[in-house]
């Protein structure tokens, strides 16, 4: 039996690093990443990235696999991203979408990915409006799970794809100073960006409003808190300006999306009192006027279409890396 | 049925045997004789190195779902779990659907369960529907036997009626049990807000939630010159709230639950629901704090708060998992590896005396010609919980396969015995 890494690799040869499998069979966060994982699935998408750059952009790596993007919460952006890295494998794809789905008719969990499961499926992209869904999950199935979001936990791909994209336009993430901004508590990308961030060396600064900050986050992460958006932007070198989440907030946190805009939205005057460049980033979709403002998100500090670019490189590798730690059956 | 216990360590502060090494020999239910028995010929004789013997323990906070999910638990059910971790009675909770709310589901309760070997006691609905707006019929439901009156899991949120209720029972010295929680800080939470919580991406209840709660409640409770008893107290800053209350007077008692004494939140980084309780795993800080409450009297008694859940309402995503565990059959095992520092008399006071004193029950004492009610245990033994040893109907524990220390032997009231 050959294993399924060196299989793949012969099929369609992307350049690996030898003998170094990532640390996990499931990507549930980054929590559970080593800095080595992270380095692999970074240098397996600078290699998809350059096929992304041919005339011909798919490769046969995953043939035989199939994929279903399991989703319970809406997405378009991280759905097609996920779908595109599939097809671009060339994978079989399904898509499941919950409010098409039994799920609302009270199926559990487990049925809903067993049932599909039941059709032979090799691997599960999941987005799921509670924490630790995921990780229920993975202590229930066989198939390899890819956390596409878990309510307010973890989005790992995005943090990867963040920290990938700071590399790309700095050189390095080791050293470089990143402010994440906004609504930190209801952010799945804070957290995954925390872990990454600090993984890779990076010094990270979580600003916004107190009431979107988790009281406890400078204590369990050692990282540094402000409740003041320019001393954030002063401080870094990378601004990750989050998404307001309207649609997470179940109690009031600030008074009105005009009121959070005066006080910590992102414009061109900020940035250009600070007498130093520094690169933009947003996970999207972009609330224009609130968050950022277009002469912002617009302009050459910005990187938010490269972050979407390098969204489908960094979920390539992410998959084509799991399907490897998949264990071939027996000839 | 003659039953013989060899050689028992008896533990029975203020009765006529304490302290002494005797035998016991019950004939038919009734305790015949105490002292060296070497040549009666028992039909039981029980006989174990370091094994004890106290006046039946009680636990004041277990749920048996009955009626309404008896799927769960029942009273049956409920009662043999009870026996098998040392009960001889437990109160339990109004939680039922419908709740125990009028005479009517109190006399179910007393009649149906009369007669076993567990004493069942129930704690009537403070509030119609357990929802907080108007109040049930206490007066009636304490004529019918209720023992106490409680919101159960949903704890009173209006300072309005509580304070009515606290001032509704003093006409019968009766107390209201609250498990304190602000839900209106609270509500959103899964877990204890802290350093874990905010690393594994799951939204916290605060310490103040709780601790805001007692402040309220015991503020009305001085004003109404009334009894309420918190149970399930869980952070550090709300033992040191009941202590500085004992000192100023207010009646104010307290009980814990075992496994608030030995997890933290720590163990939550797997999303294990059996873990997800109310009111939660709090940190080692206040784990400590707690077992000191225990020890300077602060903490007056345990609770088991044995909450059956079934697979289907654990086996699903923690967000949507139920609360509580079952913890009749686990309770001394825990609060005894728990309280090293405290001797077994005081351990053992904690399980008996404490919260029968506190819900106006008669002390029991181990005497001659009195019906027997006793626990018999060997707090020195280690053994292994297993599942196929859980009596409840329900398994909802993360106990099962833990080494423990301290095993029951068994039980007797009513005439009728429980033996391993």
């Amino acid at each position: 039996m050959i294993p399924a890494n060196a299989r793949l690799f012969r099929i369609f040869c992307v350049p690996l690093v030898p003998g170094m499998p990532l640390s996990v069979k499931h990507l549930l966060g980054i929590r559970d990443l080593t800095r080595q994982d992270i380095d692999l699935i970074f240098q397996t998408a600078d290699n998809f990235k350059e096929i992304l750059k041919r005339p011909i952009k798919k490769v046969p790596t995953l043939r035989d696999t199939t994929i279903v993007n399991v989703f319970f919460e809406n997405s378009t952006r991280t759905r097609i991203s996920f779908e595109l890295a599939e097809r671009r494998l060339s994978a079989d794809v399904i898509n499941f979408t919950a409010s098409a789905s039994s799920v609302r008719k009270g199926e559990t969990l487990i049925d809903t990915v067993n049932n599909i499961l039941a059709m032979k499926v090799d691997m599960v992209v999941m987005r799921h409006s509670a924490v630790g869904a995921p990780h229920f999950l993975a202590g229930h199935i066989q198939a390899a799970i890819v956390n596409a979001g878990d309510g307010i936990n973890e989005h790992p791909t995005q943090a990867l794809l963040d920290a990938f994209s700071i590399r790309e336009r700095l050189g390095k993430v080791e050293g470089k100073k990143v402010a994440i901004i906004g609504d930190i508590m209801h952010s799945r990308v804070a957290l995954s960006g925390i872990y990454c961030l600090q993984k890779m060396g990076a010094e990270v600064m979580v600003a916004g409003p107190p009431t979107l900050i988790p009281k406890y986050i400078g204590e369990a992460f050692g990282i540094r808190v402000s409740y003041d958006l320019r001393e954030a932007l002063a401080w870094c070198d990378v601004a990750n300006i989050l998404r307001i989440q309207l649609e997470r907030q179940n109690m009031p946190v600030f008074s009105s999306l005009r009121e959070y805009s005066q006080a910590y939205g992102v414009t061109r005057a900020i940035l250009e009192s600070l007498g130093k460049e520094i690169v933009i980033m947003h996970p999207g979709p972009i609330n224009r006027g609130v968050e950022l403002n277009s002469d912002v998100a617009d302009s050459g500090n910005s990187i938010i279409l490269q972050q979407v670019e390098n969204g489908v490189a960094i979920r390539m590798a992410v998959l084509y890396l799991l399907a490897g730690q998949r264990e071939e059956p027996a000839d | 049925m003659q039953i013989l216990i060899r050689q028992a360590h008896l533990i029975d502060p203020q009765g006529p045997f304490h302290g002494s090494s005797n035998d016991i020999l019950v004939t038919d239910g009734i305790i015949e004789g105490i002292g060296n028995f070497p040549g009666i010929k028992a039909d039981r004789v029980i006989e174990e190195e370091g094994i004890c013997v106290s006046p039946g323990w009680m636990d004041v906070f277990a749920h048996f779902c009955d009626p309404g999910t008896e799927y769960k638990e029942d009273l049956e059910s409920g009662q043999a779990a009870a026996a098998h971790g040392g009960f001889t009675a437990v109160m339990i909770l109004p939680d039922t659907r419908p709740p125990l709310q009028s005479k009517a589901e109190i006399e179910y309760i007393r009649g149906k369960a009369a007669g076993g070997i567990v004493d069942i006691y129930p704690i009537g609905a403070l509030s119609m529907g357990l929802e907080g707006n108007l109040l049930a019929e206490m007066y009636d439901m304490r004529k019918s036997g209720a023992i106490a009156f409680s919101n159960g899991l949903n704890p009173i949120q209006s300072s309005g009626i509580l304070l009515k209720a606290l001032q509704y029972v003093k006409a019968f010295d009766g107390v209201i049990i609250q498990v304190p929680e602000d839900r209106s800080v609270s509500r959103h939470g899964l877990m204890n807000e802290g350093v874990v919580s905010t690393r594994i991406g799951m939204p916290g209840k605060p310490a103040i939630a709780e601790e805001l709660m007692i402040r309220r409640d015991l503020e009305i409770t001085r004003y109404a010159g009334s009894r309420i008893h918190f149970t399930g107290v869980s952070t550090a800053g709300a033992v040191a709230l009941i202590r500085q209350a004992k000192s100023e007077g207010i009646r104010v008692t307290a009980s814990v639950t075992p496994y608030h004494l030995c997890l933290t939140d720590e163990s939550l980084s797997g999303y294990d629901t059996r873990l997800k309780v109310n009111p939660p795993l709090r940190t080692g800080a206040d784990v400590d704090a707690l077992r000191a409450g225990l020890l300077d009297g602060t903490i007056d008694c345990m609770a088991s708060h044995h909450i059956p859940q079934d697979a289907d309402a654990k086996e699903v995503e923690f967000e949507f998992a139920r609360e509580g565990m079952i913890g009749l059959e686990t309770c001394f095992s825990l609060m005894h590896e728990s309280l090293d520092r405290m001797d077994l008399e005081d351990q053992v006071s904690l399980l008996c005396q404490n919260p029968r004193k506190i819900f106006g029950l008669e002390p029991l004492h181990i005497r001659e010609q009195e019906m027997a009610n006793l626990t018999i245990f060997n707090p020195g033994r280690s053994w292994t919980f297993q599942k196929e040893d859980i009596r409840s109907r329900s398994s909802n524990t993360p106990f099962i396969g833990k080494s423990l220390k301290g095993k029951i032997i068994g039980v007797m009231n009513q005439g009728k015995s429980s033996l391993h």
